[in-house]
């Protein structure tokens, strides 16, 4: 019960902060020297147009008054409209983010799934091969960017050896007559893994090496605890003082940096898209840049403000349910 | 007497370091009879807790048993052989690590930490850790375990055990911590608890009520206790024998009653001295001049004469054993200290020496010391 309510409560506390991004983003967007018009219309454009264009998108109105207009839309849901695309913003994000979440989701998998396995058993084997092992292998997935190992898995594994392709990332659930070379959905779901596990890959690494690092330190520390001398002490097997005395204390630090790398994933996932050309919110930020598409820009970095408190909220909730002296704020 | 519960002969705990090789237990001889309470005395840095985990063979690494016997119950828990070539061996009866964590850590021996803050894991409840290890070491299942584990709680004086077993650690207050370390210890119905300073971190009202506590457990289950602490009136309160320990040696050993009334060695004198006692008026009490040496290099002759407001020359060069000094019959007492006459070294004649209690200071306490003998 009190669980519930600390997410609820949790929830309505993320308000304010995203109140904060819109503004920050806002007047930040519009701070950015050069006007998307002049984009728009290439270079000594006819002054009518320019002004039709202004008038057009609310381009002529003083920042506060347009200002005010888009936090009433995003409190509606109304992100506003693409200049670039000329499309609603939302549209534009809805079709992108499945993509890239796609894409982070997989990535943390791989490296929650690789790490934690690879942080134990360094653990366990202190100071010995194994554990020097695991630990340069970290120390290089810490310190090498996500767009290099990218580059490299494309080289080695689409080029040379042709097992993966280079380009794309079609959703598994995309409906097989999109997609070439597809008859039946197993047939999609399959393609689509075969693309993602590069980029994936590329952009699971360096979460993985920093869960395997805190995974380690933190299991080294839990493993020296009085409560599991007293475990030893009791007769309870080696086996399982690493898997359950020791294992769930060291697992509160870990959460803080997945949650935390749920974010810098997202900010990898720009980079990622990008050496692999995958039509996402990386992209999709990118372009919105690149053209000054103002509610473009704080639409995509809203997405991405939401995205983090999300991040933010679920380690905090995942925290609250393991250890059990994180207080729920109702009962004070 | 009858055969000794737990018989600890010549036991030497080292830890192999980069500084050198530290000689944490330095053959140490002790026994514990059924239904005792023996206390295991001294500073810290003296051993106790070395000694205590030898016992259960548990020294972290760099640390390590390298010589003596362990015997608990005709079972040998370390003992060592020598092999063909001459290397030392274990000896064949020697239990294996699984047969020491299935027959003997929990079920056999029981252990009480000192820090009842650190002991419980935070992320259980309290509840589920006394389960589990009532199950480990009793082979009841998870029903009767709890149960167990709710009659514990309330034998040691916690109120309301149905509800508090599903409490988790941090809703415990520390003295709360501690019955529960012991209904643990006791819940698994060993031979032997050892508890390590168990009362240290507590305050000592909470203290009192923990050592009347235990006092009455131990009669009503007749388990032998090891009681590990520095605090002589904790020694006086609960122990029937003690052994204090000095620089991993033990350099005293008597009944309790013997060792505060006819104390023989001035390390234990000292250890007096330092506390309150009701029996004794004095203006100040007296701390123990200078700290522990290391014992990574131990000093020549008797190890406590850097400290010893009654050192002489001879003190320097001898080290003393441990020898009988009872008055007559069975030794009760034994000590560690050239001046009594079972030691012929030639005390006597031998020049008093300057120690770390300062040469102003040194007069005044041989004077007290000498009152003591």
């Amino acid at each position: 019960m009190g669980l519930l309510r600390y997410t609820l409560w949790r929830l309505a506390q993320a308000i304010p902060v995203l109140i904060g991004i819109i503004t920050i983003t806002f007047f930040l967007a519009n701070q950015i020297p050069g006007d998307p018009v002049e984009i728009m219309l290439g270079p000594s454009p006819a002054q009518e147009q320019v002004e039709a264009i202004r008038a057009r998108y609310g381009l002529d109105r003083p920042a506060y008054q347009r200002f005010l207009t888009y936090l009433a839309g995003v409190a509606t849901g109304d992100l506003g409209q693409s200049i670039y695309y000329d499309r609603p913003v939302l549209e534009m994000i809805l079709l992108r983010l499945p993509v890239t979440l796609y894409l982070t989701v997989s990535a943390f998998i791989f490296a929650i799934v690789t790490a934690i396995p690879l942080g134990v058993i360094s653990a366990k084997r202190r100071n010995k091969p194994a554990d020097h092992v695991s630990r340069i292998v970290s120390l290089i997935g810490v310190s090498t960017p996500s767009f290099w190992i990218g580059l490299m898995l494309i080289i080695v594994f689409a080029f040379y050896l042709g097992w993966f392709p280079a380009r794309g990332l079609p959703l598994p659930w995309a409906s097989p007559a999109d997609i070439r070379g597809a008859e039946t959905q197993l047939q999609v779901v399959r393609t689509s893994l075969y693309h993602l596990a590069m980029p994936m890959v590329a952009l699971g690494t360096l979460q993985m090496a920093q869960i395997t690092r805190i995974e380690r330190s933190s299991m080294v520390e839990s493993l020296q605890g009085e409560y599991v001398k007293l475990a030893r002490a009791y007769g309870v097997s080696e086996s399982k003082i690493v898997r359950k005395h020791a294992f769930q204390v060291a697992q509160l630090p870990v959460i803080t940096i997945v949650g935390l790398g749920l974010s810098t994933a997202l900010g990898g996932a720009v980079l990622t898209e990008t050496v692999f050309e995958i039509q996402g919110m990386g992209r999709l930020i990118i372009t919105a840049i690149n053209n000054q598409d103002y509610e473009l820009i704080m639409g995509t970095t809203f997405m991405f403000g939401v995205a983090f408190v999300i991040g933010v909220i679920i380690t905090d909730v995942a925290y609250a349910y393991i250890d059990p002296r994180v207080a729920y704020g109702d009962e004070s | 007497m009858t055969e000794p519960l737990l018989s600890v002969r010549d036991l030497k705990t080292q830890f192999f370091t980069e500084d050198g090789t530290v000689r944490a237990v330095d053959g140490i001889s002790f026994d514990v009879y059924e239904g005792e309470i023996v206390g295991l005395v001294g500073e810290s840095g003296a051993g106790k807790s070395v000694a205590t985990s030898s016992i259960l063979r548990l020294v972290d690494s760099p640390g390590e048993i390298v010589g003596g016997e362990i015997e608990f119950k005709g079972e040998t828990i370390f003992g060592l052989e020598e092999g063909d070539a001459g290397e030392l061996r274990p000896r064949d009866e020697m239990l294996t690590e699984t047969q020491m964590r299935k027959r003997i850590r929990g079920r056999e021996i029981a252990i009480i930490f000192q820090d009842p803050m650190e002991s419980l894991n935070p992320v259980f409840t309290v509840g589920g850790q006394l389960r589990e290890f009532i199950e480990i070491n009793r082979d009841l299942d998870p029903a009767e375990a709890k149960e167990e584990a709710i009659d514990m709680l309330r034998e040691v004086g916690i109120p309301a055990p149905e509800s508090r077993y599903d409490e988790y650690p941090h809703q415990f207050s520390g003295g709360m911590r501690q019955r529960v370390l012991i209904a643990m210890a006791l819940a698994c119905q060993p031979d032997l608890i050892i508890a390590d300073e168990p009362t240290t971190a507590l305050d000592v009202t909470v203290e009192g009520e923990i050592l009347e506590m235990v006092t009455a457990l131990q009669e009503k289950y007749d388990t032998s206790f090891i009681w590990v602490t520095h605090d002589m009136s904790v020694v006086a309160e609960i122990c029937d024998r003690v052994n204090v320990m000095y620089l991993g040696e033990i350099i005293e050993q008597a009944e309790v009653d013997d060792l505060f009334y006819d104390t023989k060695h001035p390390y234990t004198s000292a250890l007096l001295d330092s506390m309150p006692r009701p029996d004794k008026t004095v203006d100040e009490l007296r701390p123990i001049e200078g700290v522990m040496p290391e014992a990574i290099n131990p000093p020549s002759g008797c190890r406590f004469h850097s400290r010893c407001p009654e050192a002489r020359e001879v003190c320097r060069e001898v080290h003393p054993d441990l020898r009988d000094l009872s008055d007559e019959g069975e030794a009760t007492h034994t000590g560690a200290c050239v001046k009594h006459d079972a030691f012929d070294v030639g005390y006597g004649d031998s020049p008093a020496i300057e120690t770390e209690t300062g040469s102003g200071f040194s007069a005044g306490l041989t004077e007290t010391g000498g009152e003591a003998e």
